[in-house]
């Protein structure tokens, strides 16, 4: 049976040879096609990529893709626009912010995913619904959801222990109520050494990416900035969210100043630390000795139902000036598949947007070595990304504004510093109408 | 008409319109292209990657509604309430003591401008350190000797106010200088005529000495004016605008509009804005003290 | 006024002035810890900052930068400048006095309002991230021209009509009459440009990204504000006290020369 096959391939193959023949230059191009990834300049992400485009090419010689990481002096957003603007953008990319689409649209950057045949079975047989929705543009996908990073509360057991401490606290007040035995001066000089948790007191937008913005996608229960392109955060959530904050810093659990001197978790300085998973690896490398856990950040207590957080999500995009549409959507799914995601966790510790992470015992042997990657995992089903709204850096960067006037110095009340980031942002969206 | 005038151009002046090309050229291109584009600009919307966008008046009711930049003329108006008389006082006074005999005249001059010539961007990286609210050493001094340490940078109503005060330290060499040479050239009959008629000093200071400066004081004024509505690295390099945008200035303003936030037609009606401020400002200025000194 | 009294404010003065750099200088040289000490000397000085900072930034090659970036720039505004300068001074030609008008008219005019369009234009032309675009928009200088003119309006004319009756074209009055006499104002004019050119750091950020190519102020600025000190007070000391020791030394031995200029400068002005 064998041989017969192999003879009618034989034959095919020389068909197909003789019938290319006659067109040499028709020929040369479809075995020269050649596709451009970029991927995250990480070193992680890098390693990743290579070998994923390392077996495309193994299985696929007549569609090579050839990996270029992006430079890492500027952020990737900047280098994705200015290569839209000279035309010179790859075909695939896989460090896409959720959050620039907007812009990359409005240029004309990217092709529309859900216009391949198959987008909505790939695309619903990997990542839950709701999820998914979050991604649309309008009327189309021009993203793919690759990974997520939610960003999650860890803690310092020791720390906790030591201030008689045994539950991790799970709400505002359980948080609060740590805060005020954890925050203590240790050496009796007068000022504080070991505090409840730290944030960099510069309005910094991004930096409300993790502590305004997951607090308040878990206070309200999974709303983000916006709700039908209207701004939709004044509201209880919100203001709990700016309350907690001020009262950590008028408390003292919080420092007031710019800390100097290296990062304070890792330096077993504060107890508490709102991350993602890569800090994971960060603190098996710098901080072996610590003993901590993860839990969702902590929620208003009279909350009640699952924790919702920002998923901080890269996706995955083709760029309108790739010549070989269909090829690079291949090589898209290619990126995606169960094997791979699982190369993603393994080689980077990052969580491809599965709704099966918990369930599929594909990956079951990962997370068995991994414990701590466990929880992200769960927590991979209940994340929320940035709106895509125009000028969101304007927008946080509003936002930021009043946080630091609120929270940071407590010179205006919650509800009055939440209602002019609200007014603000509404300026910001009508400016860009 | 067009004729007439283009005729005065003769052919005998070409060797003169060769030693002025440079700067014709240079000032159509640096100059007139600049200003011209930027009042297209300013009707437009525009983040460089995409087309430019038509937007008429927007930009305008925007500036209108800006709190955030007049906040940053604000700051600026405090910046400056602060510098200009800090200056001129602290100026005057060494560029007295200076004029007066005193041995080692070159050396305290020298050592008096050595802030002026170096970058500002070292000036200002130095006196972050000083006033660093744990590590400074303005603070150490302090609460060494028992006094409670200042939030020089960390507050709002301070942050400001210190700028003013490095700034003062930074350029306070140019206008000794200045103050100098003003008082050399004050003849020196005035004041054995003021003497003669029984005049005290202080008298001969207030009558003599002080309206003689007039217009060095001026010039001192325009340009600590132009220089603080120029603020823009210290700001930058030492709080980002903080705490609370009360540093933050019109040139960071622009800055972050044009190059953090991509708002390049923005931007330009701002710069335009500004622009308008400063000249304004000036002309009061003049105004205001050509009154005082002609009383 | 004592004199005792007067040295003792004058005194006063030099420490405020020149105590801060020393402190500065003496601050990437001490251990982290003993920074915020008053004191200049610590028991365990090294130079290990210096060599961090020029490990982690081309601090050498942004020297290089501003050293070529400030030179052209000088070269082009005396020798543009003395050109319109003799022109407005020396020859007669129709629209003189426009000329002039439209000197002082363009000196006035605030730079926030040309900067963004300035940028537009390098970004249209594709030169950012050039020596060019970091060389253009300075050659020329309606100060510098202004202070040219004043001094050579004080030649005397015999001087030229001699020059003249030798068969001396303009150019050759310019270049090997009047130059030699002209050290004083081509010696303010040139530290002038050279100053301002050297610290100019604006315009650096904004049109060049390329690190290869920064000046040596705007290298610093991004080592400062970009968080690649990690927060260590004596790199942020070692890294200013580099970009102020050429400055420095120049001022050293020149310092006569920096103060004229800046003075005559703020009289012009």
């Amino acid at each position: 049976m064998a041989s017969v096959g192999i003879k009618l391939h034989l034959l095919a193959a020389i068909a197909l040879f003789l019938g290319g023949c006659s067109d040499h230059r028709e020929s040369a191009q479809i075995s020269s096609m050649e596709l451009t990834y970029w991927p995250a300049p990480n070193p992680e992400e890098i390693r990743l990529a290579d070998t994923l485009v390392g077996v495309w090419n193994r299985l696929h010689p007549d569609i090579r893709v050839r990996m270029q990481p992006i430079p890492v002096s500027q952020s990737t957003e900047e280098v994705l626009l200015a290569a839209i603007a000279g035309k010179t953008t790859p075909d695939v990319c896989s460090n896409i912010l959720p959050g620039a689409m907007l812009e990359y649209t409005s240029a004309g950057g990217l092709i529309a995913l859900d216009e391949f045949s198959d987008f909505d079975s790939v695309a619903l047989g990997r990542t839950p619904k709701d999820v998914l929705e979050t991604f649309r543009s309008g009327d189309h996908y021009f993203q793919i959801p690759w990974k997520t990073n939610p960003v999650m509360m860890f803690y310092n057991l020791r720390l906790l222990e030591e201030a008689g401490i045994t539950k991790l606290p799970k709400t505002y007040g359980e948080y609060l109520a740590a805060a005020r035995t954890v925050t203590r001066d240790t050496n009796g000089d007068g000022q504080t050494d070991i505090w409840m948790g730290e944030r960099d007191i510069r309005p910094i937008w991004w930096q409300r990416l993790f502590d305004f913005f997951p607090f308040y996608i878990a206070a309200s229960g999974g709303k983000t900035l916006f709700e039908n392109g209207s701004v939709a955060f004044v509201n209880k959530s919100s203001e709990e969210v700016f309350q907690f904050f001020q009262d950590c810093y008028r408390n003292g659990y919080f420092p007031h100043t710019y800390f100097q001197g290296g990062d304070p978790f890792l330096l077993e300085k504060k107890a508490s630390h709102i991350s993602g998973p890569w800090e994971v690896a960060t603190l098996r490398k710098f901080a072996p000795q610590m003993r901590y856990d993860i839990v969702p950040v902590p929620v208003p207590d009279d909350y009640r139902g699952p924790v919702y957080t920002f998923g901080n999500f890269k996706n995955i995009a083709i760029f309108s000036t790739t010549r070989h549409p269909r090829e690079a959507w291949e090589f898209v799914k290619f990126l995606i598949t169960a094997e791979h995601d699982l190369l993603l966790l393994e080689i980077c510790n990052q969580l491809p947007i599965r709704g099966d992470l918990t369930a599929n015992p594909l990956f079951g042997d990962y997370f068995r070595r991994n414990p701590k990657m466990t929880t992200f995992a769960r927590q991979a089903a209940f994340t929320r990304e940035m709106d895509a709204a125009p000028d969101l850096k304007e927008i946080f960067d509003a936002i930021s504004q009043e946080y630091e006037e609120c929270c940071v110095y407590g010179k205006t009340p919650p509800a009055e510093a939440i209602r002019a980031a609200a007014q603000r942002t509404q300026l910001i969206v009508n400016w860009n109408k | 008409m067009i004729r007439k005038f283009l005729h005065k151009f003769r052919a005998s002046d070409r060797n003169s319109y060769w030693f002025i090309s440079p700067y014709v050229i240079f000032f159509l291109a640096f100059t007139a292209y600049p200003l011209i584009f930027s009042f297209i600009l300013m009707f437009h919307r525009w983040n460089i990657v995409s087309p430019m966008e038509w937007v008429g008046l927007k930009n305008f009711e925007r500036l209108v509604l800006d709190s955030l930049f007049l906040k940053s003329l604000g700051n600026t108006v405090m910046f400056l309430l602060i510098h200009i008389p800090l200056q001129i006082v602290v100026a005057l006074g060494f560029a007295l003591l200076l004029h007066s005999r005193v041995r080692f005249r070159g050396l305290f001059r020298a050592l008096y401008f050595l802030p002026v010539v170096v970058s500002g961007v070292v000036v200002t990286i130095l006196w972050q350190q000083l006033y660093s609210y744990d590590y400074g050493v303005l603070n150490s001094v302090l609460s060494s000797l028992g006094l409670p340490r200042m939030p020089w940078l960390v507050d709002a109503s301070f942050a400001m106010p210190s700028i003013a005060l490095m700034a003062t330290w930074k350029n306070v060499g140019i206008y000794i200088i200045l103050f100098l040479v003003g008082l050399q050239d004050i003849p020196s009959e005035l004041y054995e005529a003021a003497a003669i008629d029984g005049a005290s000093r202080s008298k001969q200071f207030f009558r003599i000495t002080l309206p003689m400066l007039n217009p060095t004081m001026i010039v001192i004024m325009v340009l600590s004016t132009i220089g603080g509505f120029s603020l823009f690295i210290e700001p930058y390099v030492m709080t980002g605008g903080g705490p609370m945008q009360s540093t933050l200035s019109g040139m960071l303003y622009i800055y972050n509009q044009a190059f953090y936030f991509n708002h390049m037609g923005y931007a330009a009606t701002l710069g335009f804005a500004l622009a308008l401020v400063i000249l304004a400002v000036v002309v009061i200025q003049r105004k205001v003290i050509e009154k005082d000194s002609v009383a | 006024m004592k004199a005792a009294a007067k040295y003792l404010i004058l005194l006063l003065g030099a420490v405020i002035f020149a105590y801060p750099f020393l402190w500065m200088i003496a601050g990437s040289l001490k251990p982290e810890l003993e920074i915020s000490k008053l004191s200049l000397w610590s028991d365990h000085f090294s130079i290990r900052n210096f060599f961090t900072v020029i490990s982690k930034v081309p601090v050498g090659r942004a020297f290089l930068n501003s050293l070529l970036v400030s030179l052209s720039v000088t070269v082009f505004v005396v020798l543009f400048g003395s050109m319109v300068g003799y022109a407005l001074a020396r020859l007669k030609f129709f629209g003189q006095k426009m000329l002039y008008v439209l000197i002082l008219f363009t000196m006035m005019i605030p730079f926030q309002i040309t900067l963004i369009p300035q940028y537009v234009m390098m970004v249209k032309l594709g030169l950012t991230d050039t020596y060019l675009s970091l060389i253009a928009p300075s050659m020329m200088s309606g100060l510098s021209i202004l202070l040219f003119r004043q001094f050579f309006m004080s030649i005397p004319q015999s001087l030229i009509d001699a020059a003249r009756l030798d068969g001396c074209s303009d150019a050759g009055i310019l270049f090997r009459i009047i130059y030699p006499l002209a050290k004083p104002v081509i010696i303010t004019v040139s530290i002038l440009t050279f100053m301002t050119s050297w610290n100019d750091v604006l315009w650096p950020l904004i049109v060049v990204r390329d690190r290869s190519l920064m000046t040596m102020p705007q290298l610093v600025t991004i080592f400062v504000t970009g968080g690649e000190a990690e927060s260590q007070l004596g790199l942020l000391l070692a890294a200013a006290t580099l970009l102020a020791l050429p400055v420095i030394i120049a001022y050293a031995f020149f310092q006569r020369y920096f103060i004229q200029s800046m003075a005559s400068s703020g009289i012009k002005g």
